[in-house]
């Protein structure tokens, strides 16, 4: 399946043009919808399913053995090349190591959860909706087979007696029911979801082994010491996120991001880090209605 | 409530639409981030502050070999570990917050992990920052709790001042060969076990509060513990202690005065099949 909008299969056309609507709105978030002028159109997805491998050609896994070789990182992404202060001990020394963003990685994931959205503004778009709420997104692992499945799901709507989107491309917003009405109240129109995935891969020199097994080695410390390599990874996997997600705001605010970082471990100190950030970008239409301090209350049960 | 106070929210919906309309102007701002919900944002510009970025800070300490062996009194060195990666991570929060023109951070979430060989702290907030500007404080304040509590704490009188946290690690002394023996047919309190837990506890509580007086503030809120033995090294128990460090910025504390309801919905109202045959 190709990105095009001629793609859609031959059965969702015709479920698109069955004149019933559908919705995976709950019913209190369906009556706030309709509450807002909306007009449910028919519930969207967008699937991707993608080869997930963490070697391969253009991977950062086959530089070869020493940081000089094959690593070259693409403009602006991270890397950080740590030394051994020992000199040549032996073979099995970790004379070197390195942090490094896995871009290749995140490329993969950018093309799926970007081609799984993509074909549920697809649907959206064929129903001639102004805008899909209550968007779900899912990333899942298919088990041992090496692949990952990117699923999107939400209510494409109509604004009633409003005007199509700029270039006719449906908003997109995780929010729905009460809390849309809330973002719309305060003057903060959804644009679109937003998300990223960094991926840094830790390669332990020495230094970094010898304190994360707790071993002194040659010349570790006896002392608790901050295991800079490592934690310099973990701040930089956040960051990226954070600076990823940002590319695509264009000045807009992210707001409700939720942040998610999962760590792999090899062996000592080797590990991979990836961390999801996604959200809801909005745009300021009005100035901000300041909310009256709100009453406190008890509640008598 | 008066009409004037009640929102279109149809007419909302049509301007924002609208406002999607057009194309906007390239822009080169600096997107703002937060994992704020809409509610929080709300409650926190009604109060008179607005968020400005996500921000976090990590630190990774190691544990040296040896550290869980049998031994008595307090781990020391696991303690030193364990409160010097909240430092670090800490540090690195409010330099992120600094850097952002931030004057605090709300809604921290707080991770830790405690391996053998080393201990990671992860905190992950929002930086926030007055509507109206203002002096930039000498170190950002940093604390867990939610932006709907730091506005219920503010309209009380009191400000968060810093994440307050203690550590401590001990050993349970092993019972002697006779000891174990004859317990080993009793329901009996394992007294090493028990005083071990105090020993960790008192520290850790101890330290907590220290570190709330050592950023300047009176008390503790919303303090949480986790307890327990450590999972790869049975003989020895662990305390942790975290919260946010408060300071009464009132002449006095003000009173939140709550009005009282009573909601009248029904109670849950479940289905019952034999309700169908009456009587």
């Amino acid at each position: 399946m190709s990105d095009g909008p001629a793609d859609l299969p031959e059965a969702a056309v015709r479920r698109l043009d069955s004149g019933a609507f559908s919705s995976g709105l709950t019913v209190p978030d369906f009556a706030a919808c309709l509450d807002l002028g909306l007009q449910p159109l028919g519930l969207v997805q967008g699937f991707c399913v993608m080869r997930w491998g963490w070697y391969g050609a253009g991977s950062g896994y086959m530089r070869g053995i020493n940081p000089y070789g094959g690593a070259a990182q693409s403009d602006g992404a991270y890397s950080e090349v740590y030394r051994c202060p020992h000199g040549f001990v032996s073979s099995e020394h970790r004379m070197w190591g390195q942090n490094l963003e896995q871009t290749w990685v995140e490329g993969a994931w950018s093309e799926g959860y970007g081609a799984s959205y993509s074909r549920m503004i697809e649907e959206a778009t064929a129903l001639g909706a102004h805008g899909v709420i209550g968007v779900v997104d899912r990333v899942s692992h298919l088990a041992d087979t090496g692949t990952t499945e990117f699923h999107f799901l939400g209510t494409a709507v109509t604004v009633e007696d409003g005007p199509p989107p700029a270039g006719g491309v449906p908003w997109t917003t995780y929010l729905a029911g009460q809390r849309l009405t809330k973002s719309i109240e305060a003057g903060f129109m959804p644009v679109s979801v937003a998300a990223s995935m960094a991926s840094v891969r830790v390669w332990a020199y020495c230094m970094t082994e010898y304190l994360m097994e707790g071993s002194r080695g040659w010349g570790g410390p006896t002392s608790p010491n901050e295991v800079n390599q490592v934690s310099k990874a973990h701040m930089a996997v956040i960051q990226l996120a954070r600076k990823h997600v940002r590319q695509q705001l264009s000045g807009d605010m992210l707001h409700g991001a939720q942040i998610e970082v999962v760590k792999r471990e090899l062996s000592q100190g080797d590990e991979v880090i990836d961390c999801t950030l996604r959200g809801n970008r909005m745009r300021r239409f009005k100035d901000f209605d300041v909310v009256p301090p709100p009453r406190p209350t008890v509640r008598l049960t | 409530m008066s009409d004037e106070s009640i929102i279109d929210a149809r007419a909302e919906m049509l301007s924002g639409a609208k406002s999607l309309a057009v194309v906007p102007p390239p822009s080169k701002a600096r997107g703002m981030t937060s994992d704020l919900s809409i509610d929080e944002a709300l409650l926190l510009h009604g109060a008179g502050w607005e968020p400005v970025d996500l921000v976090c800070g990590v630190s990774v300490v190691s544990v040296p070999v040896g550290v869980w062996n049998w031994g008595q009194g307090e781990i020391i060195v696991a303690s030193t570990a364990h409160n010097g990666a909240v430092e670090g991570a800490s540090e690195q929060l409010r330099n992120e917050c600094i850097k952002v023109h931030g004057h605090g951070v709300v809604g921290v979430r707080v991770e830790v992990e405690v391996r053998t060989h080393h201990i990671s702290v992860q905190l992950i907030g929002t930086a926030i920052r007055p509507l109206e500007g203002g002096p930039h404080p000498p170190a950002p304040f940093v604390s867990d709790l939610s932006a709907r509590d730091f506005t219920l704490l503010q309209g009380a009188g009191w400000q968060p001042v810093g994440l307050a946290f203690g550590a401590s690690f001990a050993y349970a002394p092993r019972r002697s060969a006779g000891d174990a023996m004859k317990q080993k047919t009793q329901n009996i309190e394992l007294t090493n076990f028990t005083e071990a837990m105090y020993s960790a506890r008192e520290s850790a509580m101890e330290r907590m509060q220290r570190s709330a007086l050592d950023v300047g503030g009176e008390g503790v809120v919303q303090v949480k513990v986790t307890e327990g033995p450590m999972y790869f090294a049975h003989h020895a128990v662990g305390f942790t202690a975290w919260g946010t460090a408060v300071k009464l910025v009132a002449d006095t504390h003000q009173f939140v005065q709550p009005d009282v309801i009573l909601p009248l919905d029904d109670a849950v109202v479940t289905f019952a099949a034999q309700n169908l045959r009456g009587g």
